[in-house]
């Protein structure tokens, strides 16, 4: 059951496009998460894919059959909302039996399909009671026991944890992932939140402004982002990007900000003025007297494992680092901040170019 | 009464709260002390006063008179307990208003009902050009009755109306509505339903705007029909609305009136005498106030059991 | 709507004082002008039910009184229809909302009276030596009592028998006699059903107890003991006489003929039978002769006007009148009762009276009118409008054809009209006279009981 998205665009009028060009292959059984902020077309996207929005141009191919004018039923796949969609006037047993109901399956197999799947989401001890009076996990489980009851190949999730509180969605998280791989499922999944996309998926799609950024494995989007958006969007804290120049007198020499720090590659700089991004992980701290500063600490934050440092660059950027362990900053303090072996590139549009190796940078 | 059934969900602690406000009015009690009493006294004063003149004197009044025989001039001349009802509940004239009654109410609740479901089932829908039609189907509620009555009339009228040339047309025969008693409680029932439509209609497409779009698509994914939906979505979700609109329709009807005044007077032959207009002819034309208050009392019991009867039945499918 | 409802709330208070002082204004204006009357007169509030031209007829008819005189001023006010004023009335009495002299209707009779609640004008006539032998008798019986008049006939109409002249002559149809016999009008509504080949239905009779009522007063027969109450308080009524039988089956036999139709009883029973009559597609009606306008106005062929028919092989009693009379209330000063009747006294005058006449279609009561120049230019233009007036005339008044001094009428007639309907339906005619014979004692009996310890 692969799903494949050839061009696709979406124009609610004119003037408004909320997508464009977006083309993806989903493999078989994989989890695919689509990623990007509030407003990218994330959801309209799984919308379309759907079946509930049209779409203005391109195609939509499920098992190489272009479903473009298929109704959504026709499509043989099921959707989880991020409400949920639970008929508050009906038990969880009747809720996971709507559709095979409507459907009109035979009376026996909806009873098995409904058992297994509330069986499945461990749910069967609250068969009789009414949405209103089970927890949110609960609820998400009952719509989770729709889509396994449906026995249909492909599932399509829309931020199905986003109503959920931090400790659930972890939870709630596993639950999916492990259901997804146990039924085989061709999951794709919709999300605001860089942490389920990389903890869940096979494959990423960010999306941003109208426009795929990326596609890829969490690997491969975490260490090569396409761009600066890519990689400010995953990683917390925020990844550091600064502007920096090739040295005038040395083109293997890179100078960031105005002077604070000299990285020598190991090839020439690939621009003249370019960006350069830094995980907060990446950066040293040392203390230094004033003299050797080339930064002075704005606040610290523990975090009982590791300590975030907010600092500001001589050059007036503000840069964050992560250190393990306890470290213990005055505020003002003068440091000396210096950057690691990873560095990735970014032109002044923010294209990444260059090497992003770490054998560019010499040691 | 157009509770989101989001509100109704998102309500699962209520019981606490309850139990708590419950124990505060126990510990502050039933025995207020002199001042408390006084200041309640002066805060129920006014309501009191208002509902003991307008509500409470009336209606034992209407009882009072209903256990008498009134003279000539509506004075209760001589006790004869409960006799007035037993006569009334023993006159076939009676019992046949009391049949009409029925069949017009409940004639009038089920086709408001099922017509207001349809047409607000398509206004729904997102369609080009909806909001002329959202109009249309609302603008009798701006109707009064003797304005609907009138309209209706003319529509009626043997001779002119625009059924007879309709039907002239056609080369059917001539129905005469409102003088025959077989078609006159159908011409009556025609432009209550019509009457109450728009309100219906306003209230059940509210309803049924306030119904989560997911739910719809979540069933078209899973493969249901329009039709499959409107059963097993629509009409559950809404039902707290049905359940008011029916309620108010059928006492509406009950109450039924100016229509009954305008158009056919109780007649042809009593085809159409509701109780209320029952009512108000005998107290009002034959000035019989011992017999009209009985019958008001016996009217205000029916309802009575009516609404609780549709409590009791409906309150298991609406709570959800 | 929001805008408006945004509206009322940041300007509440201004808006209910706006609104308030509106409705004082207009409560005021016209509270003021419903009791005004110019100085140094006294106002008599008159209540009645007249609408349409008969009201402008009656406007007119007060102004000139107010004109000819400058003691009172009558102020007329509409009621509504004849049976919620009577209520209006009874349950205004002693406040100061009460009328000085009201109108109420034929049926009402017996109530005005049992309920004490006016001053029989016979009072009046008496002190005033009033001279009353101009004034229809059949009229003025109506509404006395034992030789004592309680209210004077005001206007009044008789059921008549109406035909189409033209339609007659047309199938060379010998007209029914000015005072017919039930065969007489059965020989003229066959004859025409046939030679129309069935083109035109021959007769109808509404479906309404005044003309049962009437018809047992043309045969001299009460429909209730103690001389249709004109004795004593009625006590037992008789619907299932030989008399009404005999109507009943004159009914059964046209309707078996197939001449007869039967339009229903109500409003659009009496709209219906018109329509049809005018459009030529029926005979001959009964109904009252307050149609009569209407019935010459509108109509293309030549109207015919008899007597309201007789059973056979006895001659008319007369027909009692339908319609309403005036009335004194026994709440107001003397002062005030007297200059009610003075209105009465100058309604009756002879010029009044043709004038009413030719305005409403209501007849003439008094005798001298029929020499007034407005019914004489009336005859000369509808020489068959004599016809009610002369069978009013010719009527002399007995216990029988003086209306039915009984309470509770309304619904005596609702059970007269069922009992009708039976039988027009097919149903046998001795069993619905008695199952309304019945209803109608029972009720009775229960009107004596309540009236009992009052009375």
């Amino acid at each position: 059951m692969s799903i494949s998205l050839r061009n696709v665009r979406k124009d609610y009028d004119q003037q408004t496009k909320v997508l464009e060009k977006v083309s993806a292959e989903v493999q078989t059984g994989e989890f695919f998460v689509i990623v990007g902020p509030s407003g990218c077309g994330k959801s309209t996207l799984l919308r379309m894919i759907a079946g509930l929005t049209p779409i203005t141009d391109g195609e939509v191919r499920i098992n190489d059959r272009v479903v473009n004018e298929l109704p959504p039923k026709a499509r043989k796949l099921t959707m989880v909302f991020q409400n949920y969609a639970l008929y508050p006037f009906l038990s969880v047993w009747d809720n996971v039996a709507f559709g095979l109901k409507a459907r009109k399956l035979s009376q026996s197999d909806v009873q098995n399909r409904v058992n297994n799947a509330l069986k499945m989401v461990n749910l069967t001890d609250f068969k009789n009671r009414k949405p209103r009076e089970l927890s949110g996990g609960q609820r998400q489980r009952v719509a989770l026991a729709r889509a396994v009851a449906s026995d249909a190949d492909i599932c399509l999730m829309d931020e199905p944890l986003s109503n959920l509180d931090a400790q659930l969605r972890i939870r709630m998280r596993q639950e999916i992932y492990n259901l997804q791989r146990k039924l085989g499922l061709t999951l794709i999944y919709v999300t605001h939140d860089q942490v389920e996309a990389m903890t869940m998926a096979d494959h990423i799609m960010v999306l941003n402004d109208q426009h795929v950024q990326q596609i890829g494995t969490p690997a491969e989007i975490y260490q090569h982002p396409a761009n600066e958006f890519v990689a400010q969007f995953f990683g917390t804290p925020q990844i550091n990007i600064l502007p920096a120049k090739r040295s005038a007198e040395n083109s293997h020499l890179l100078t960031v900000g105005s002077n604070d720090m000299q990285v020598a590659l190991n090839e020439e700089v690939p621009a003249d003025q370019l960006r350069i991004g830094v995980r907060p992980d990446e950066l040293t701290i040392s203390r230094a007297d004033s003299v050797d500063s080339n930064a002075v600490v704005k606040n610290t934050e523990f975090l009982g494992n590791e300590t975030i440092v907010y600092a500001t660059l001589n050059s007036g950027d503000n840069v964050r680092a992560v250190l393990p362990g306890q470290v213990n900053f005055r505020g003002y303090e003068p440091i000396k901040v210096q950057v690691g072996s990873h560095l990735l590139f970014f032109n002044n549009d923010g294209e990444r170019i260059g090497l992003t190796k770490e054998e560019a940078v010499h040691a | 009464m157009l509770k989101s059934p989001a509100t109704h969900s998102s309500t699962a602690p209520v019981t606490s709260d309850k139990a708590k406000s419950k124990a505060e009015r126990s510990e502050s009690g039933f025995w207020l002390n002199a001042k408390d009493k006084y200041y309640a006294w002066i805060f129920l004063g006014p309501s009191l006063l208002i509902l003991g003149v307008f509500i409470f004197y009336p209606m034992f009044r209407t009882l009072y008179l209903s256990l008498f025989l009134t003279n000539t001039v509506g004075k209760p001349t001589v006790f004869v307990g409960l006799s007035n009802y037993i006569n009334l509940l023993t006159s076939a004239d009676y019992l046949s208003s009391l049949g009409v009654t029925m069949v017009y109410v409940l004639a009038v609740t089920v086709i408001t009902i099922a017509l207001g479901l349809i047409l607000a089932n398509y206004a729904s829908k997102q369609l080009a050009g909806i909001g002329i039609f959202r109009t249309l189907f609302s603008a009798t509620m701006g109707v009064s009755v003797s304005v609907a009555a009138i309209f209706w009339l003319f529509i009626f009228n043997p001779s002119t109306g625009f059924l007879a040339l309709v039907s002239n047309w056609l080369h059917l025969p001539q129905i005469n509505w409102l003088t025959d008693p077989g078609w006159a409680m159908l011409a009556v029932i025609i432009t209550t339903v019509w009457m109450n439509l728009g309100f219906t209609f306003l209230i059940l497409l509210g309803a049924m705007q306030s119904v989560p779009t997911t739910l719809y698509e979540a069933a078209s994914i899973e493969g249901a029909t329009p039709r499959y939906q409107l059963f097993h979505i629509t009409i559950p979700m809404i039902s707290p609305t049905l359940f008011f609109v029916s309620i108010i329709t059928l006492i509406e009807g009950f109450k039924s009136f100016g229509l009954i005044d305008l158009m056919t007077k109780g007649g042809p032959t009593n085809a159409t005498n509701m109780l209320v207009y029952r009512i108000y002819k005998d107290a009002f034309y034959s000035g019989n106030y011992a017999q009209a208050s009985a019958e008001s009392l016996i009217l205000t019991v029916i309802i009575a059991i009516f609404t609780l009867i549709q409590f009791k039945v409906l309150e298991k499918r609406v709570n959800y | 709507m929001k805008k408006v409802m945004a509206f009322l709330k940041a300007h509440l208070l201004p808006v209910i004082a706006i609104v308030v002082v509106v409705i004082g204004a207009v409560v005021y204006t016209s509270a003021h002008k419903q009791t005004s009357a110019k100085a140094g007169r006294t106002p008599i509030v008159f209540w009645h039910e007249m609408g349409g031209p008969a009201e402008v007829a009656l406007d007119q008819m007060v102004d000139k009184f107010n004109k000819s005189q400058s003691k009172y001023e009558v102020i007329p006010q509409y009621q509504g229809a004849y049976d919620e004023a009577v209520q209006k009335i009874i349950q205004s009495h002693g406040s100061n909302a009460s009328p000085a002299l009201f109108q109420s209707f034929d049926i009402s009779t017996a109530q005005m009276m049992h309920s004490k609640y006016t001053t029989p004008v016979q009072k009046f006539i008496d002190e005033d030596n009033y001279n009353v032998s101009d004034i229809s008798p059949v009229a003025r019986s109506f509404y006395s009592n034992k030789g004592k008049q309680l209210a004077m006939p005001f206007n009044t109409s008789q059921p008549v028998l109406y035909y189409n002249a033209s339609l007659l002559k047309k199938y060379h149809i010998t007209p029914p006699a000015k005072s017919p016999s039930y065969s007489d009008v059965t020989r003229v509504a066959e004859q025409l059903y046939k030679r129309s080949h069935h083109k035109v239905k021959g007769m109808t009779m509404e479906i309404y107890g005044w003309l049962m009522e009437e018809a047992l007063a043309n045969a001299k027969t009460s429909l209730v003991n103690h001389g249709d109450g004109h004795v004593g308080n009625p006590t037992k009524i008789n619907l299932n006489n030989p008399t009404t039988v005999n109507y009943l089956k004159w009914i059964r036999t046209n309707i078996k003929s197939g001449d007869f139709v039967n339009y229903g009883s109500g409003a659009s029973a009496e709209t219906n039978e018109i329509a049809a009559f005018l459009a030529g597609k029926l005979g001959i009606f009964v109904q009252s002769s307050a149609y009569i306008g209407q019935l010459t106005t509108d109509n293309p062929n030549k109207l015919g006007i008899s007597y309201f028919p007789h059973p056979d092989g006895q001659k008319a009693n007369g027909v009692g009148i339908g319609g309403a009379a005036l009335w004194i209330s026994n709440d107001k000063p003397t002062k005030v009762q007297k200059g009610a009747f003075e209105f009465i006294k100058y309604a009756e005058r002879p010029d009044s009276q043709a004038n009413w006449q030719k305005a409403t279609g209501y007849l003439a009561l008094n005798s001298k009118s029929q020499s007034q120049p407005a019914l004489k230019s009336l005859y000369a233009k509808q020489p068959e409008a004599r016809v009610p007036g002369e069978q009013l005339a010719a009527a002399k008044p007995n216990d029988t054809n003086s209306g039915i001094l009984m309470e509770g009428m309304q619904l005596t007639r609702e059970m007269e009209e069922t009992a009708m309907e039976t039988v027009y339906d097919g149903g046998s005619i001795p069993k619905a006279l008695s199952n309304a014979s019945q209803g109608m004692n029972t009720n009775l009996k229960t009107t004596n009981r309540a009236n009992n310890d009052y009375q």
